[in-house]
């Protein structure tokens, strides 16, 4: 029974900054489900991530995380989630073990769970043999797989990620996409935004296409695109939007 | 007329505008002075000239000149020439490791040699800027009169603020070869703190000596300078303070000396600064253990790690570090005035503890709390903002407290009563200079804390009122302590009023909070 609360709920959710920046989404994310949020630049979505996140606090609307009521009991809803911002920041002067600790610590993990856990995705992610250095000399990519491993250290059930792809190499790429494919795989649910369509093709079981703070298409691919008679996901993507 | 872009000119152009765009006069995200700030410069400009026509009459009645005023102007130089060592060492690493341009520089068709050049330019402006302002109403001033050897002025300030320069360079450029970039980085800082600070821990040393024990010291080295050639009115050593005066050949052998020690410095070393510059580019992949097993040992509690977190980046933070050790810097003089054996503790350890124990406080709360660098990791975790924020306050108060804790229990050993009073008044002014920056701090970045004052000016009012109120009560307290007399009764008055205003300004604080987010 509890199985089938979704993972995210949004309902009539908004916020102004002047003008609406999220202008009444309702929103369903399965559990065990990749969900692509797609929009053009300014379209919403990064703030309607920081909402769900408890970073920003809507003007209406409400937030549900795996059932549970993120303004009624927001520890409670955050203990679950993770969120990885397009630009993390990192604590230049820690090194990836120290701000895997920390991490850990916020999320209040007991040192005998974190700590294999660390080093597995420190492994996992080849950061294993940087791990005596400080994070400021690390590349885009490898700051990108180091925030990553600390959104993944308390296990969460949803992983939000805020364009997680940007500015990474093909190789660092793909192991974050494995990554993600193998937190889904283990019954995790990730929502992502991304101006990498093929990504949410490949990679996302639905797809949410956001436009001036509304969602104004959800579905499967195939689904978008027996909406839209388009071929590719960008055909669908620029004419939802707009912008063909 | 203008420089052709690319020459030498061209590109001190560009520094000097960088400069003018970065100075403090210029903050607020305006590259123009607002009238406010001319008004302000030009009144303190007027002022200084006025204050200069003064000393002038005084110093050279019917225009005459006093040879022995050599002896004051070299000191006087001295001193200067430490701060601009200071600036310089800072202003050196900065053109190193801070300045993000130089291989936009040096990936260009401008020669190394050039681009060197100019940098040193500026960090001999830089240094020399504030005391050209604060000494040159001297030289317009008495040539105004018609002393024109008070040109001499500006000479040796340009001259010694090359000379400064080029030591500080070379200093920073030595240490990355000896040292490695990275500890450079750290010395050259700390070495800049310590410059800067010398003057001070002198002047503290001659007290000491001349205040106790060796009372004789003062009158010995008067005499001493009396008797030996070296230091008589005419001797070299004062030789530079005859070029501020304007003496026609020490003027030029300062004026050689800078332009030598320049040609020198750029000659000698601008291949050396491209290859500090690699060595800085690749110094932030510097491997603190470069093999062996990773280690983990994670802490249990949320509050531990909090806190070690905070101390390892302000550890590893070298500017803020420096920073923080300036004010450890000024806190030496007065652990040896309270080790020494003889006297009770004076009023002036009680102040002077709790003034620098809550300012040090105040410094580190505002990095750690105000300064956090990833406020969205905390608030997009579970854990409770209150225990975070604890944790940071404690993390706050503990370094200062360790730093006192050893010298005020030996006061408490040696004069318990005031050794008491005088702990009481640094915890409460450790423990309420955080609560104040708890309560008052707004979200700021870290590289702004020299500018940290300004930006947030409600909490630099009530961390100041708090500050002077708590070194006031420890010197009520300690006074009352040692007095028991017919001045005790208004002692304590006075005291009861400072503690009433310290706790006024903390129950402010905390009425007017504001909430980090």
């Amino acid at each position: 029974m509890m199985n089938d609360t979704p993972a995210l709920q949004l309902r009539s959710l908004r916020k102004a900054f002047g003008r609406p920046a999220v202008d009444g989404i309702d929103l369903s994310v399965r559990r065990g489900e990749l969900y692509a949020l797609l929009g053009p630049n300014g379209a919403g979505k990064t703030t309607t991530l920081r909402m769900v996140t408890g970073l920003l606090a809507p003007d209406s609307g409400q937030i549900e995380v795996l059932g549970i009521d993120l303004a009624g009991n927001p520890a409670a809803a955050k203990q679950k989630m993770a969120y990885l911002p397009d630009d993390p920041l990192l604590y230049g002067k820690l090194k990836p073990t120290e701000y895997l600790e920390f991490v850990a610590g916020l999320w209040g993990i007991a040192p005998e769970e974190a700590e294999p856990r660390a080093r597995r995705l420190l492994d996992w992610l080849d950061l294993a043999k940087h791990a005596h250095e400080l994070t400021e000399g690390f590349s885009r990519g490898m700051k990108q797989k180091l925030a990553l491993a600390g959104a993944l250290i308390h296990e969460p059930e949803l992983l939000i990620l805020d364009e997680p792809l940007t500015g990474l190499d093909a190789a660092a790429a793909r192991q974050v996409k494995d990554l993600l494919v193998s937190h889904v795989a283990q019954g995790g649910t990730v929502i992502l935004t991304t101006h990498i369509l093929e990504v949410a093709e490949r990679l996302a079981q639905r797809i949410g296409i956001i436009r001036q703070g509304r969602l104004i298409a959800e579905g499967t691919l195939a689904e978008l695109r027996e909406r839209t008679h388009g071929g590719s996901l960008e055909d669908v993507f620029l004419q939802l939007t707009e912008q063909a | 007329m203008t420089a052709p872009p690319g020459s030498s000119r061209w590109l001190l152009r560009h520094e000097l505008r960088l400069a003018w765009y970065g100075a403090a006069i210029n903050k607020g995200g305006r590259r123009r002075m607002g009238w406010a700030s001319i008004a302000v410069w030009t009144l303190a400009w007027i002022t200084l000239h006025v204050l200069a026509f003064v000393v002038l009459r005084k110093m050279t009645p019917g225009g005459v000149m006093d040879p022995r005023l050599a002896i004051p102007a070299t000191l006087v130089l001295a001193a200067v020439a430490t701060f601009m060592l200071a600036s310089s060492l800072k202003a050196s690493v900065m053109a190193l490791f801070e300045r993000g341009d130089l291989d936009l520089l040096l990936s260009s068709p401008l020669s190394s040699r050039s681009i060197f050049t100019v940098r040193l330019l500026g960090v001999i402006v830089a240094g020399a800027a504030l005391y050209l302002f604060l000494f040159g109403p001297l030289v317009h001033v008495g040539v105004a009169l018609g002393q024109f050897h008070w040109v001499g002025v500006y000479v040796a300030i340009m001259a010694t603020a090359t000379l400064m320069a080029c030591l500080g360079m070379l200093l920073t450029l030595a240490l990355v070869r000896l040292l490695g970039a990275r500890r450079t980085r750290v010395l050259a800082q700390v070495l800049g703190a310590v410059a800067g600070a010398l003057l001070f821990l002198l002047s503290q040393a001659y007290s000491m000596f001349s205040h106790t024990g060796d009372s004789g010291a003062a009158e010995r080295t008067l005499r001493h300078m009396a008797e030996s050639p070296w230091l008589a009115p005419d001797s070299p050593l004062w030789l530079p303070g005859r070029a501020v005066l304007g003496e026609p050949l020490p003027t030029l052998g300062m004026a050689l000396l800078g332009i030598a020690a320049f040609a020198l410095t750029v000659g000698r070393t601008h291949r050396f600064f491209v290859h500090g510059v690699q060595e800085a580019a690749g110094s932030a992949r510097a491997v603190g253990k470069p093999s062996g097993a990773m280690r983990l040992r994670f802490r249990r509690s949320l509050f531990d790690a909090v806190v070690v977190k905070e101390w390892r980046l302000i550890a590893r933070d070298t500017h803020l570090l420096s920073q923080v050790l300036l004010q450890l810097v000024y806190l030496a003089p007065m652990l040896f005035l309270i080790l020494r054996k003889n006297d009770a503790p004076g009023p002036a350890i009680g102040a002077g503890l709790a003034l620098l124990c809550s300012s040090l406080t105040g410094s580190l709360a505002w990095i750690i709390v105000s300064a956090e660098d990833a406020p969205d990791l905390l608030h997009s975790s579970p854990a409770a903002g209150r225990t975070v924020k604890l944790a940071k306050l404690a993390a706050s108060v503990m370094p200062p407290l360790l730093l006192v804790a050893l010298p005020l229990l030996w006061l408490l050993v040696r004069a318990p009563l005031a050794g008491f009073l005088i702990g009481f008044v640094v915890v409460a002014a450790v423990l309420s200079a955080a609560l104040i920056v708890g309560w008052q701090g707004r979200p700021a970045l870290r590289s702004d804390f020299k500018m940290r004052g300004k930006e947030n000016f409600l909490c630099t009012v009530f961390e100041s009122v708090n500050t002077l109120c708590w070194g006031g009560l420890g010197w009520l307290l300690v006074s009352l302590a040692a007095d028991s007399g017919g001045a005790a009764g208004s002692t304590a008055m006075m005291a009861a009023g400072v503690l009433a205003a310290a706790l006024l300004s903390l129950l402010l604080a905390w009425l007017l909070r504001k909430r980090l987010v």
